[in-house]
């Protein structure tokens, strides 16, 4: 199946950047220079040479279109992150800019997400790294809080200044103790270096770091003034739609004329447009609900609508690293809350069974109702829901459902509507199903989607619609444009004029019709506004499904060649989110300042205590659509030597070469198991 | 005697042995040298260092040890059921419905909410197809709709795309956040600032990430509900002074001072938390007078200037700039992006040892996606246009004086809302001689600053009041004015706040328009309330 993105036949219609694209001689030469750069680069790899003919005709200059976006001062190409490595043939013309949204045309590095039916869901293990690697790891942080204990038992003598914040003074009580701070100051002030890096620019598939240094270890950075372009593996952005070219994009400017920034009031006073309205009806088609409500702030959907549901005398059961805003949420609502160990549905079931037993604590009173909260992808582990046994428990212990789609919409299931349809259960079986829009659409905000009198109650009764800032039109249309793509749009389609080639892609949006039980196929026209006008690839949907499956393929590439690497990995194949298990606090800066000074720099995410638990520090990758299969070969090329130089392949299965992983991409992608 | 420690010889000669290999052991760790060394090095400084120390391994271990999801199951209430007991109480359970389904007065209540079409601004067009004039959308600086504004968003738009992608630690933070941080840090006088991606979650961020449980937060009966929800998250002791009285804070002040010093309590962070311009009423603070109290009793002070921020002052700074106070004196300053600079989000202002404390333990900061990087940027050519055109303010202070000025005379109507407030407030008057007026019996005395519910609370009819204000707003639109109900979530809040109709005025209003405006909701309360009687 030919995909739009990737190789798009000459079309006689204007596409939006061809317009765009100011000086194509320029770029041409500059082309050039990049292509035998290339070129060198594939035969030092001992690769063929590519024996396309690299394309300098102007049609398909789009490729290398010479806005500051993406020829920037910085941007040689010398890493390889601006242009691809082997150049497009003469027919191959790519629509996006490659530093946004990467070029990749091969039709086998892609695969559909789904679970495979009747079978059990996957039970993802978490393998133990090998004793001496516990040992020490306990070992780094007794010497890291020993040190620290020095450092503050000195230092308060000799620096007391330092600790001015953290002493009571002037009859004031210090705004934070030494003792909370701790672990703040002495610990992780240490790695600083791996968070909050300031960044340019699109954070597609490269960003563009803002070059900082520290001269005061840590305590205070400042900004070089230069950039550097990095291969992205941390945004989440895992559809790829965080760009500023393209349908998308095109659409949200017009809207920006038509609408402007903000609304400016809640969505029950002077806030709502006629954009929310139709908005919250597609939201509430893609994900096969009756209703949804859209909110402009994913922390706060989830803190503003619980409060809503439960109060005094229910109880919510909460997976155990449900995320923080869930637990906010859960707080400010004022029930009860159980805790579960992590997807283990033996334990769920065993605590309902007594909290349905034993009642409301002391007076034994049934309680009012049960929620269940859960994450259908669980953003630090990479671990997908047991929804079909979730669902098993629901029908008998009578308990109501949330789930919290945040990663997984989008990025998970054939059609990307999340676990339901991961594991093809009836979304109108869940009772509510909650997002957010930063992560796969590329957007801002959340939403929640159910029955319409639970949603109309959540409008009144939930916090957002009277007191928060109804969602900007931007954003808005973004989502729209973005949600309509991967569903596609029903007809009537204005393809008159697009006739000449829809023959290809008219399959592909059969095929999606065709799969669809649960989830009601396309958007209908009706549901964009009027003024709306997406290119043809995004109105069939052709695009989305590419998008969703060089995302399905990525995910299960990197996760499956990072363990035959011999690292060890934890969660699901299927997770766009594969966290790499690091154990020992040192090796989190080390890994990540090498990952930065490569030739090619990776930007990576370390994630240690409190975020996990204290001994599996880890780093977490998120793949994208955005990402080509090239570039994931860089991330495991990269992997597979600082691994080796830092000891992190601890995991004691199979082992093979880097080389025979990039080889065998495709077939450890489609292997039923490995 | 002599003869036990022979037989006891072999003993010790293991033990000793076994020590030597545990030693040994312990050598091949790589490190483990610099470690004993330590331990020796510090035993010796400080014997009971080292069983402290050794204690916090222990109790480290223990914490990681232990499961987080423990059962309360040997509780001094569990009752032992037997499996089938179980399952029968199981099949016996009917829970609740997930939410009550709508009456019909709120369905038609949510279905008569306007909307927009096309850009928002001073005049939109709405669905039902007429064009009014708005005062229900906040827009006080007029900036709705600018063009300028809009370029700068679509220049941003092909640079940064939409969305952030990420939260502020893990590459979210873009520089444009960093150039509005600045900007209105800038702007305000203060020295650094912090960005939320939506306002209404800032404050009920900052509250819990400086206030813990046994802290004091004094805060005002009127605070609005996004304060309340930060109060009731922080688990902090809290108590009340009368909504806008500076003689019951000093006294809740003062109380709670004694009691400290009476129950020799250690001393607690304490904070006064109280609003700029009030959400509730419009009512607006003295914040001289609160700057002096929160010196004389040492407290910290929060102040939320959602509504103040960009609407009072000579150029928009807000309240600082109004009463000509430092804008450093305030510990804490939350603002609102969204209310007055148009765009999305919220900040607070404070030290730089404030504000990053609040990038590492703010919840809402933490945990969620930085905001559209045209967001940041709309709002500070916002910032850049409030700075350059001091007739913005100065229109908006006219408008309010205009719109008073015919409200203000109109006798079945009370605005509680200060003079300058541009969120005018207004409440149906209590006809007759109420007994809210008299002093009842037990005025004069203090209100109990634990209770959030006054001595004597006012007594309203929500309902009926309610819907003698949506018959005032009815007639009003019919007039092409659009005005709003304040929304309220009853049952949800602390205390109820007396209904009112919300007037947002803007800059961008002309005086004729201002003067219409007042005009028709003055004929439509006279026609709806005087009908009343
Ligand atoms: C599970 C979950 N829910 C909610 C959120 C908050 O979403 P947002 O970043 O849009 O505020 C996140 C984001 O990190 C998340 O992981």
């Amino acid at each position: 199946m030919p995909s739009p993105i990737a190789l798009n036949p000459i079309s006689p219609t204007k596409s939006m950047f061809k317009k765009r694209s100011s000086t194509p001689m320029a770029s041409a030469t500059s082309y050039l220079s990049a292509v035998s750069q290339a070129d060198a680069r594939a035969r030092a790899h001992g690769a063929a040479t590519p024996t396309a003919t690299p394309a300098l005709s102007l049609s398909s200059s789009v490729t290398s279109s010479s806005e500051d976006t993406v020829l920037d001062e910085y941007d040689n190409n010398s890493d390889g992150l601006t242009l691809p490595l082997v150049a497009p043939t003469s027919e191959q013309v790519f629509t996006t800019v490659h530093s946004e949204f990467g070029h990749c045309a091969n039709e086998s590095f892609r695969y559909t997400s789904s679970h495979r039916l009747g079978a059990p869901a996957q039970e993802t293990e978490e393998p133990e790294p090998p004793y001496y690697i516990v040992l020490t790891t306990y070992l780094s942080y007794i010497l890291l809080i020993c040190i620290g204990h020095v450092r503050d038992f000195v230092g308060k003598r000799f620096h007391p200044s330092f600790y001015y914040h953290l002493m009571p003074h002037d009859g004031y009580a210090p705004l934070n103790s030494d003792f909370d701070s701790f672990y703040t100051r002495r610990l992780k002030t240490r790695i600083d270096e791996c968070f909050s890096h300031p960044v340019t620019g699109v954070p597609g598939r490269t960003i563009m770091l803002l070059d900082r240094v520290s001269y005061d270890h840590n305590i205070t950075s400042h900004l070089t003034g230069t950039k550097t372009r990095a291969l992205n593996i941390s945004s989440y952005n895992y559809l790829g739609f965080a760009q500023a070219r393209g349908g998308c994009a095109d659409a949200v400017e017009e809207g920006l004329r038509r609408y402007g920034v903000a609304v400016g009031g809640t969505r029950l006073e002077g806030g709502t447009s006629e954009l929310h309205v139709a908005a919250e009806a597609l939201v509430a088609r893609f994900l096969g609900q009756e209703d949804s409500l859209i909110s402009s702030m994913g922390f706060a959907t989830n803190s503003t609508v619980i409060p809503a549901l439960v109060g005094k005398g229910c109880l919510v059961i909460s997976d155990e690293l449900n995320h923080a805003s869930i637990r906010f949420g859960v707080r400010l609502s004022g029930a009860s809350v159980r805790m579960f160990k992590h997807n283990d549905m033996e334990s769920l079931e065993n605590l309902l069974k007594e909290v349905i037993s034993q009642g409301q604590p002391k007076t034994h009173r049934p309680w009012k109702k049960i929620l269940i909260i859960v994450e259908g992808l669980y953003s630090m582990e990479g671990t997908l829901v047991n929804l079909p046994r979730v669902m098993e428990l629901k029908k008998k212990y009578k308990f109501y459902l949330f789930i919290d789609e945040a990663h997984s919409i989008g990025a998970i299931g054939p059609h990307g509507r999340g676990v339901a349809d991961y594991f093809g259960i009836n979304p109108r079986e869940i009772d509510l199903l909650m997002g957010t829009f930063t992560k796969s659409f590329g957007a801002a905000g959340g939403y929640v989607a159910g029955n319409k009198s639970v949603i109309d109650r959540i409008r009144l009764r939930g916090h957002s619609g009277t007191y928060a800032e109804s969602m900007g039109p931007p954003v808005i249309i973004q989502i729209v444009a973005s949600m309509a793509s991967i569903m596609g749009v029903a007809s009537p389609l204005p393809l008159a004029r697009h006739s000449s080639h829809t023959s290809a892609s008219s399959v592909s949006t059969v095929g999606l019709l065709e799969a669809t039980e649960h989830h009601p196929g396309p958007a209908p026209a009706s549901a964009l506004p009027s003024w709306m006008d997406l290119p043809i690839e995004l109105r069939d949907g052709s695009e989305g499904l590419t998008r969703l499956r060089r995302l399905a393929f990525n995910s299960r590439y990197l996760s499956r060649g990072l363990k035959k690497l011999g690292f060890i990995t934890y969660g699901h194949d299927d997770s766009p989110i594969v966290p790499l298990l690091l154990f020992h606090p040192g090796k989190m800066r080390m890994f990540h300042r090498m990952m930065k000074h490569r030739e090619t720099p990776i930007v990576v995410v370390v994630v240690a205590y409190p975020a996990t638990s204290l001994t599996t520090s880890r780093v977490r990758f998120c793949l994208s659509a955005a990402h080509t299969k090239d570039d994931v070969d860089i991330v495991l090329r990269a992997c597979d030597e600082i691994g080796d130089l830092l000891d992190i392949k601890n995991y004691s299965g199979e082992r093979w070469s880097i080389q025979r992983v990039i080889d065998s991409a495709v077939e450890l992608v489609n292997a039923e198991d490995i | 005697m002599d003869n036990s420690t022979r037989t006891l010889q072999p003993l010790f000669a293991f033990l000793a042995y076994s020590l030597n290999r545990v030693e040994t052991t312990f050598y091949k760790i790589p490190g483990s040298h610099v470690v004993a060394r330590y331990v020796k090095s510090s035993h010796q400084d400080d014997p009971g260092r080292t069983v402290l120390e050794i204690l916090l391994v222990i109790f480290a271990i223990r914490t990681l040890l232990q499961s987080r999801t423990r059962s309360d199951s040997g509780g001094k209430h569990f009752i032992k059921f037997s499996e089938k007991e179980i399952d029968e109480l199981v099949d016996e359970w009917t829970p609740e419905p997930l939410t009550q389904p709508l009456s019909a007065e709120e369905q038609t209540d949510l279905a008569s909410i306007p909307v927009i079409v096309g850009t928002n601004g001073p005049k939109p067009k709405l669905q039902s197809g007429k064009q009014v004039l708005n005062l229900a959308s906040y827009n006080f600086t007029g900036l709705a709709g600018n063009e300028v504004i809009k370029e700068r968003a679509i220049e941003t738009l092909r640079k940064y795309g939409l969305g952030s992608c990420g939260p502020p630690g893990f590459y979210g933070t873009i520089d444009v956040h960093m150039d509005l941080e600045r900007d209105i840090a800038d702007f305000l006088g203060a020295e650094s600032v912090i960005l939320y991606s939506q306002a209404f979650s800032t404050i009920t961020s900052v509250i819990p990430a400086f206030a813990k449980r046994g802290d004091i937060i004094v805060a005002d009966r009127g605070v609005n509900f996004a304060i309340q929800r930060g109060l009731y998250v922080s688990r902090s002791t809290i108590r009340w002074y009368d909504h806008n009285d500076l003689k019951s804070l000093e006294d809740v002040l003062e109380s709670v001072q004694r009691e400290t010093r009476k129950r020799k309590l250690p001393l607690t962070r304490r904070f006064i938390v109280t609003e700029g311009i009030f959400e509730k009423d419009g009512a607006m603070v003295d914040l001289p007078k609160i700057i002096e109290l929160k010196h004389k009793y040492k407290y910290r002070l929060m102040l939320d200037e959602s509504f103040s921020f960009g609407t009072v002052g000579r150029t928009g700074r807000g309240l600082t700039e109004l009463y000509n106070v430092p804008a450093t004196e305030v510990d804490m300053l939350m603002g609102s992006v969204a209310n007055t600079l148009n765009a999305s989000g919220g900040f607070c202002a404070g030290s730089s040892f404030i504000i990053n404390h609040q990038r590492v333990n703010g919840p809402a900061f933490i945990f969620s996606a930085t905001g559209p990087a045209l967001h940041a940027t709309s709002a500070s050519e916002g910032i850049s246009i409030l700075r350059n055109t001091p007739s913005i303010l100065t229109t908006l202070h006219e408008n309010v004086r205009t719109i008073r000025a015919i409200l203000d005379r109109v006798d079945c109507i009370t605005i509680p809302s200060h003079h300058a407030s541009p969120m005018i407030h207004i409440h149906v008057r209590v006809p007759g001689p109420s007994t809210l007026q008299l002093p009842g019996p037990g005025a004069g005395k203090p209100s109990n600053p634990a209770s959030v519910q006054p001595r004597e609370p006012p007594v309203f009819d929500i309902e009926g009041e309610e819907r003698l204000l949506q018959e005032i707003i009815d007639e009003a639109m019919a007039q092409g004015v659009w005005v709003t109900r304040a929304r309220r979530l009853r049952g949800q809040e602390f205390v109820d706040a007396r209904p009112s109709i919300r007037l947002s005025v803007s800059s961008a209003f002309t005086k004729k328009e201002c003067e219409k405006a007042a005009n028709v909701i003055k004929a439509a309360a006279i026609k709806v309330l005087g009908r009343r009687k």
